[in-house]
C-alpha cells in the first residue's frame, strides 16, 4: 500500500478516536438524538471524504503525467488540454441533480413536510414521556428536578448559591430579609402572592392592636428583623398585635388572607413564577412557560434550601 | 455555442446575467406578500422602543445575539415560542442575527426585568459569572437619539403604511395604539414619558437625575426595546 | 503576433497590491483581537474605559469582516485584475490614456470609500445587516467605485487582442456582475431624512441613516440571499479566477480539461444562486425554500469541486515543484481547503446538520477553513507571483516563505478544528435535556465550556497573522532588497532568494 493512502488512514483513525473522545468528554453528548449523531457523521464524513479525495489526486501528481490534445489557443502562454471531464465528478454531479429532484418530490415532498408540524410531534412525545415518568415524583427527587430547573431558568438572577447575588434579587436561602419586609410594610405589597389580587396596605392601613395606633418606625425596624429573623427574637408582640390577623400567629399565612412570610411554600412560590414580582430589590419577571411539575419542582428546591 | 460566447464578451455577460439572475425572483418574490403581513398581538415600536433599536444597531448586538426562536423543544423551553414570520412585520432591519455567542433575545422582554438589563449592562460578569458579553459603561451617559427615531417612524408611516396613531389587534381582542408624535417637540415629550417609566425601575442615580433633567440616557432606551420584545 | 513581449503597465495592480497587504494586515489584527475578547474578555478595556466604546468585541466585529473582504479580498481581486487582465488579454493598460485614468480614479475613489467605511464603523454606523453595514452615502460611493471597475474590466476586454477569453475572465465578468446586482439589491433604502413632520419641520435626526425597504423575513430572505452570494462572488468566483491563471502560470502546466472548465463554470453560476436558503434554515421563511437552499447546497458541491479538481490534476505528474515551492503549495493547499470547505458548507445545510451547526462557532470555523485556507492563501499566492513580475525583482526569500507556510497552514488548522470541537459542543448543550426532561444547561454554562477553544484560536489566528507579517515582509522587501532580474527569468516558476 502506498503511504499516502496509509497516512489517510492513519488520519482517519486518530479523527475518529478524538471525535470519539470529544463528543463521549463534551457535555452534551450524543444523548440518543439523532440530529447529533448526524451533525457527527456529517463532521467525519467531510474529512474522510476531503482527505481521500485529496490523496487520489495527490497520487496522480506523483506518479501520473500530464498528457492530452493541446487546445489551439494559449493565453499569456497557459494552454489547456482538451481531456475529457473526469467520470467519477461527471458521474456525482448527475446523481446529485437526479437525488435532489427526488427529495424534492418525493422525499421530503415540498408539500407533505412542515417543521411546525415535526415540532409539534417532538414536543409532544417528550411531554409524554417525561409527564409519565414524572407524574408522581416527591421527595429528594423531585427537589433535585428543582434544582434542575434552577440552574437552567433561575440562577443567571439569583446566583448558583441562590444568594441574590449582592442583592441583585432576593436571596432565596431565607425566608425573607429585613430590608424587604420594612420595604412592605412602608408601602405595602400588590404582587398577587395568593394567586389573585389581593393588595397588602401600606403603613397607613397598619395598625397595632396592642397600642391602637398606626404602626410606628421603630416598630417597623423591630418587627421587620423579627421576620427576616425567622420569626424570632425581639418583636414577637408588635407582629402579634399588627401583622397577626392577616399572617397568622406563626406568620404562616392564611388561604385567601396573606401568604406564608415564615417559610416558602409551594403556594407562594408558585405564584410568584406565575404572576412576576416587583419589590425593593427589582422586579421578578413571571415564568408562565414552565409547566406545572416545574413549578412544583423548582418550590421544593427553594423551600429546601432554607429549611435547615 | 460556449466557443463563440467567449469570443463574445457582451453576450457571455449577458449569459451569466440570465442565469444569475432569476433564481433570486424565484427565491424571494412568491413569499413577498405573505410574509409582510403583521400577526396580531404584533405592534409598531413606539419612538423610545426605536431609539433603542438604533441602540442594538450601533453597537451591533446582533453580532453575538439572535432574534429567532427556531422549532426545536430545547429553544422553546428556553426562550419561549418559536417565531413567527408576522411578528417581524415591523422590524426593518430584520435582526435575526446568525451567530449566538449569547441567547437568543426575541422574546427577553417576557423573562428578564428592567433592573436585571441594568445590572447587566453595566457590568455582565457581575451579574453572570463567567460571562463574556463586554460592559455597556458608556449607555449610561451617551444620550439616546429621539429625533432620528422620529424620522424613521415618520418614514416607515409614510412609505411602508405602518400604523401608527391607529389601533393595532391585540391577541386579547383588544386593541392598542401605539402614538406618533405630531412634531420634534411631541415626539421627545412621549419618548420622555415612556423613558420615565423605566427609569423608576432604575437604580442608577445618574440615570434617574438624567431622565428628570429631560434627557435620554441610551441605556434608558436600550431597555425599552428589550422590554419590547416579547 | 509580435515577437517583443507587450510592456504591461502594471501601475494600477501596484496600488492595488498595497492596498492589500496593508488592509489585510489591519482586518486579520482585528480579527485576532475579537480572538481574544472572547477568550479574554478583560481585553475589551486594555485602552481603558473610555474607548472601550469603539474597542469592544461588537463594535470591532464588522470591522473586521468588511475589513477582510472589502479591504483585504477586494483589493486582491483589483490588484490581480490590473494585471492577470492585460495579460491574459494580451493588451497593456498603457495602450489607453483613458482606462488609465479611470484604472487610478478607481483607486482613489476606493481608498476614500475605505476610509469612510473605518470611519463610520468606528463611531456605530451601521445597518446591521452583514457585509452590507454601510450607509446610503457610502453605498452610493461603492457603487460608483464598482461602475470604474467594470469600465476598467470591459474597457480592456474591447480593447484586447486575444480574442477568446480566458477561464480567468469568465469568472472576473462574473464577479462583476454578480456583485452589482446582488449590492443594489440588497441596498434598498429609505434615507430617513426625506421626512417630515406633521408640524412641518425637516432635516432632523442623522442625515445619513435609513430604513431597509423590505422589512422582517423578506428582509432576511433578500439578505441572505445577498449574504451567501456575497460569499459567491467575493470569495469563490474571483478567487477561481486567480488560480485558473496563477497555478498553471507559476507550473508551467496547461490546464488539465476545457470541459471541465467550462462545466464547472456554468455550473456553479447556475447553483450558486439558489442556494442562500441554507442560511435561513429553520426560520420563518417557508419550508419548500429551505428545502430548495438545503439541495441546491448539496448539488453546489460538485461545480465547485470541478476547478479545485481541475487544478489538482493540472499538477499531475508535477510533485516535485509542489515539493520544491511554497508558491506552489500554497495554492495547492488552497484548492484543498477549497474542497474541504466546499464540502463542509452542503453538509452544514442539510437541514438536521444546520440544527446543531447554525448559530455556533462551526460556522465560523466553516467560514474560515474557507477565508484563511482558500482566499488567503490564494491571494499571497497571487501577490507573491506578481510581485518578481511588477517590480523586476526577485522573490526575497524563499525561506522565509516557507516558513511562513508552515505557519499559517498550522494556523488554519488550530483555528478550525478548535472552531470545530466549540460548535459541535454548544451545539449539542444547547439541546440537551436531563433525566427530567428540563434544559441540562443554562446558557453561561454553554460559554463557559468554549474558553480553551477559543484561546486555541486566538493562538491559531495569531499564527496566520504573523505569517501574514511575514509575508508583508518579503513583499516589502522583494520590492527594495530583492536582486534585480530579466525578462527571461520571468516565464514560469518564480525568481527566489534563498
Ligand atoms: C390586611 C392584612 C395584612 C396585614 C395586617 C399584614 N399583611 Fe403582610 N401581606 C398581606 C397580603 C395580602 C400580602 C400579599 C400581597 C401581595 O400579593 O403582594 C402580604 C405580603 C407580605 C409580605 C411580602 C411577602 C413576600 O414574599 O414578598 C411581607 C414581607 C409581609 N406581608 C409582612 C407583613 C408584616 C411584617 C406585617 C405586619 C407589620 C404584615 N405583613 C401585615 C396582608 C397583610
Ligand atoms: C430576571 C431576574 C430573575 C429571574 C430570571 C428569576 N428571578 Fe426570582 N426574583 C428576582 C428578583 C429581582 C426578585 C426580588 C423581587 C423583590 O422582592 O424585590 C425575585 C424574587 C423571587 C422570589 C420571591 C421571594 C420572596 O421573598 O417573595 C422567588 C420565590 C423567586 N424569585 C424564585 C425564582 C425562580 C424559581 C426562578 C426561576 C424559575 C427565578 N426566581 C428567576 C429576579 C429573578
Ligand atoms: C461578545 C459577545 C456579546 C455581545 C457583543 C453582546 N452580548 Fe449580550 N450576551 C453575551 C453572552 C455570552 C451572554 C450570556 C451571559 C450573560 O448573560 O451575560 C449575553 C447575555 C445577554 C442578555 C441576557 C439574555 C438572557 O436570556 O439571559 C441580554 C439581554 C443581552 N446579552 C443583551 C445584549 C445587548 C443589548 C448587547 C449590545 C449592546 C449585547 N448583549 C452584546 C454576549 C454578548
Ligand atoms: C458549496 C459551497 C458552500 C456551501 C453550500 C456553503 C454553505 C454554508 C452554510 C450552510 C453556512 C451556514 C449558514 C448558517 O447556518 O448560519 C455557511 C456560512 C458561511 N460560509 Fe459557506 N458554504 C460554501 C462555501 C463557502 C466558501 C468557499 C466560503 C468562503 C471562502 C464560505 C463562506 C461562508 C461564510 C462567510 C459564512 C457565514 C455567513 C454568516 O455570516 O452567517 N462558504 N455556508
Ligand atoms: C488572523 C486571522 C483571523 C482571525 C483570528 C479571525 C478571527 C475572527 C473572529 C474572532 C470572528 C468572529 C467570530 C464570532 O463572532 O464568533 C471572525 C469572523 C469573520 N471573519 Fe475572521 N479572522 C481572521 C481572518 C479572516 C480573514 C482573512 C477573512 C476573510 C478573508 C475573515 C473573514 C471573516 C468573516 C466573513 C467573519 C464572519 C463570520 C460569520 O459571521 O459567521 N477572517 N473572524
Ligand atoms: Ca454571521
Ligand atoms: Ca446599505
Ligand atoms: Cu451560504
Amino acid at each position: 500500500m502506498n503511504k499516502l493512502y496509509l497516512g489517510g488512514i492513519i488520519f482517519t483513525a486518530l479523527m475518529l478516536v478524538f471525535t470519539y473522545i470529544s463528543v463521549g468528554g463534551s457535555k452534551g453528548g450524543l444523548n440518543g438524538d439523532i440530529v447529533n449523531m448526524l451533525a457527527v457523521a456529517g463532521a467525519v464524513a467531510l474529512v474522510i471524504i476531503t482527505v481521500f479525495v485529496v490523496v487520489k489526486y495527490v497520487r496522480q501528481m506523483q506518479t501520473d503525467t500530464a498528457e492530452g490534445e493541446l487546445a489551439d489557443e494559449s493565453w499569456d502562454n497557459i494552454g489547456e488540454y482538451k481531456n475529457p471531464v473526469p467520470m467519477g465528478w461527471a458521474i456525482m454531479f448527475l446523481g446529485t441533480m437526479i437525488w435532489g429532484m427526488w427529495y424534492f418530490i418525493a422525499g421530503y415532498p415540498v408539500n407533505a413536510y412542515s417543521q411546525i408540524g415535526e415540532y409539534n410531534e417532538d414536543t409532544a412525545a417528550h411531554n409524554a414521556k417525561f409527564e409519565a415518568q414524572y407524574a408522581s415524583i416527591t421527595g429528594d427527587k423531585l427537589v433535585a428536578m428543582g434544582e434542575s430547573v434552577f440552574l437552567a431558568e433561575c440562577k443567571v438572577c439569583h446566583g448558583l448559591a441562590a444568594d441574590g447575588i449582592d442583592g441583585k434579587a432576593a436571596n432565596l436561602n431565607v425566608r425573607l430579609e429585613a430590608n424587604t419586609v420594612k420595604y412592605v410594610i412602608e408601602n405595602g405589597s400588590n404582587n398577587m402572592l395568593l394567586g389573585t389580587e389581593m393588595p397588602m396596605p401600606d403603613r397607613n392601613g397598619l395598625f397595632n392592636a396592642n397600642t391602637g395606633e398606626l404602626i410606628t418606625d421603630a416598630e417597623i425596624d423591630t418587627v421587620s428583623q423579627y421576620v427576616a429573623n425567622g420569626m424570632q427574637g425581639e418583636g414577637a408582640e408588635i407582629f402579634a398585635g399588627v401583622c397577626a390577623s392577616c399572617h397568622g400567629m406563626d406568620g404562616k399565612g392564611m388561604e385567601y388572607v396573606a401568604p406564608n412570610i415564615a417559610t416558602f411554600d409551594t403556594a407562594l412560590v408558585t405564584n410568584v413564577l406565575n404572576h412576576g414580582k416587583k419589590g425593593v430589590i427589582g422586579a421578578m419577571p413571571a415564568f408562565d412557560r414552565l409547566n406545572a411539575k416545574q413549578k412544583e419542582a423548582v418550590s421544593a428546591y427553594i423551600t429546601s434550601l432554607s429549611a435547615q | 455555442m460556449f466557443h463563440w460566447l467567449e469570443k463574445n464578451p457582451f453576450f457571455f455577460a449577458v449569459g451569466v446575467f440570465v442565469v444569475i439572475a432569476f433564481a433570486g425572483l424565484i427565491e424571494i418574490v412568491p413569499n413577498f406578500a405573505q410574509a409582510s403581513r403583521p400577526v396580531i398581538g404584533t405592534a409598531p415600536y413606539s419612538t423610545l422602543e426605536l431609539a433603542g433599536r438604533h441602540v442594538y444597531i450601533k453597537n451591533s448586538c446582533n453580532a453575538c445575539h439572535s432574534q429567532l426562536i427556531r422549532p426545536f423543544k430545547s429553544e422553546t423551553d428556553r426562550y419561549g415560542h418559536y417565531s413567527l414570520s408576522g411578528e417581524y412585520a415591523y422590524d426593518r432591519p430584520f435582526l435575526w442575527g446568525s451567530k449566538r455567542t449569547g441567547p437568543d433575545l426575541h422574546r427577553v422582554g417576557n423573562y428578564r426585568t428592567t433592573d436585571w438589563h441594568e445590572n447587566h449592562m453595566k457590568d455582565p460578569a457581575a451579574v453572570v459569572p463567567g460571562s463574556i458579553m463586554p460592559a455597556y459603561k458608556w449607555m449610561f451617559t451617551n444620550k439616546a437619539d429621539i429625533n432620528t427615531a422620529y424620522a424613521e417612524q415618520l418614514t416607515v408611516a409614510q412609505y411602508f403604511s405602518v400604523p401608527y396613531n391607529k389601533p393595532v389587534p391585540m391577541k386579547d381582542g383588544s386593541t392598542k395604539t401605539v402614538k406618533m408624535g405630531a412634531s420634534v417637540a411631541e415626539a421627545n415629550a412621549l419618548a420622555l414619558e415612556q423613558a420615565k417609566e423605566i427609569a423608576a425601575d432604575m437604580k442608577d442615580q445618574d440615570v434617574k437625575d438624567a431622565v428628570a433633567a429631560g434627557e435620554i440616557p441610551e441605556i434608558v432606551a436600550l431597555i425599552a426595546y428589550m422590554n419590547s420584545l416579547k | 503576433m509580435e515577437n517583443r513581449p507587450l510592456e504591461y503597465d502594471y501601475t494600477v495592480a501596484k496600488m492595488f497590491m498595497l492596498t492589500t497587504v496593508l488592509l489585510g494586515f489591519v482586518g486579520m489584527l482585528i480579527g485576532v483581537i475579537l480572538a481574544f475578547e472572547l477568550a479574554f474578555p478583560s481585553i475589551n478595556t486594555v485602552l481603558g474605559e473610555g474607548l472601550a466604546e469603539y474597542t469592544n468585541f461588537s463594535r470591532l466585529r464588522p470591522l473586521h469582516t468588511d475589513a477582510v473582504i472589502f479591504g483585504f479580498t477586494l483589493s486582491g481581486i483589483f490588484a490581480t485584475w490590473y494585471y492577470v487582465g492585460q495579460r491574459v488579454l494580451k493588451v497593456s493598460m498603457a495602450e489607453s490614456g483613458f482606462l488609465m485614468f479611470i484604472g487610478k480614479l478607481h483607486f482613489w475613489l476606493y481608498l476614500v470609500g475605505v476610509v469612510a467605511v473605518v470611519v463610520s464603523l468606528f463611531m456605530g454606523i451601521t445597518t446591521s445587516k452583514e457585509y452590507a453595514e454601510f450607509e446610503w452615502p457610502i453605498d452610493i460611493a461603492i457603487v460608483v467605485v464598482w461602475v470604474l471597475f467594470g469600465i476598467s474590466m470591459f474597457g480592456l476586454i474591447g480593447m484586447r487582442r486575444e480574442k477568446s477569453l480566458y477561464i480567468s475572465v469568465w469568472y472576473y465578468i462574473a464577479t462583476f456582475l454578480g456583485i452589482a446586482m446582488l449590492y443594489l439589491f440588497n441596498n434598498m433604502e429609505v434615507p430617513t431624512m426625506l421626512a417630515a413632520s406633521p408640524a412641518g419641520e425637516t432635516g432632523f435626526g442623522a442625515w445619513y441613516h435609513s430604513v431597509s425597504m423590505y422589512a422582517g423575513t423578506n428582509d432576511a430572505l433578500v439578505q441572505w440571499w445577498y449574504g451567501h452570494n456575497a460569499v459567491a462572488f467575493g470569495f469563490t468566483v474571483p478567487i477561481v479566477a486567480m488560480i485558473y491563471y496563477f497555478l498553471p502560470k507559476e507550473s508551467g502546466q496547461a490546464i488539465y480539461s476545457y470541459k471541465l472548465s467550462l462545466l464547472s463554470f456554468w455550473g456553479l453560476m447556475f447553483v450558486y444562486l439558489w442556494a442562500g436558503g441554507h442560511h435561513l434554515l429553520y426560520s420563518t421563511v417557508p419550508d419548500w425554500m429551505q428545502t430548495m437552499g438545503s439541495i441546491f447546497s448539496v448539488v453546489l458541491i460538485l461545480p465547485s469541486w470541478g476547478s479545485a479538481i481541475n487544478m489538482l490534476l493540472t499538477m499531475k505528474g508535477e510533485w516535485q515543484q509542489v515539493a520544491a515551492s511554497p508558491l506552489i503549495k500554497f495554492m495547492v493547499l488552497g484548492s484543498t481547503f477549497y474542497m474541504f470547505s466546499t464540502l463542509e458548507g452542503p453538509i452544514q445545510a442539510i437541514k438536521s446538520v444546520n440544527a446543531i451547526a447554525h448559530f455556533t462557532d462551526w460556522i465560523v470555523g466553516h467560514v474560515h477553513d474557507g477565508v484563511l485556507g482558500w482566499v488567503g492563501f490564494m491571494i499571497m499566492a497571487a501577490l507573491y507571483h506578481m510581485a518578481p513580475r511588477v517590480f523586476k525583482r526577485e522573490i526575497y526569500s524563499k525561506k522565509l516563505m516557507a516558513s511562513q507556510f508552515w505557519m499559517q497552514t498550522l494556523g488554519v488548522v488550530l483555528y478550525f478544528t478548535s472552531m470545530w470541537i466549540a460548535g459541535i459542543t454548544q451545539g449539542m448543550m444547547w439541546r440537551a435535556h436531563d433525566e427530567f426532561g428540563n434544559l441540562a444547561y443554562s446558557f453561561i454554562d454553554t460559554v463557559t465550556v468554549l474558553h480553551p477553544y477559543y484561546t486555541i484560536r486566538g493562538v491559531g489566528g495569531l499564527l496566520y497573522l504573523i505569517g501574514f507579517v511575514m509575508f508583508a515582509y518579503n513583499i516589502y522587501k522583494t520590492m527594495t532588497a530583492g536582486r534585480k532580474v530579466e525578462e527571461s527569468e520571468l516565464q514560469n516558476a518564480s525568481p527566489m532568494g534563498a
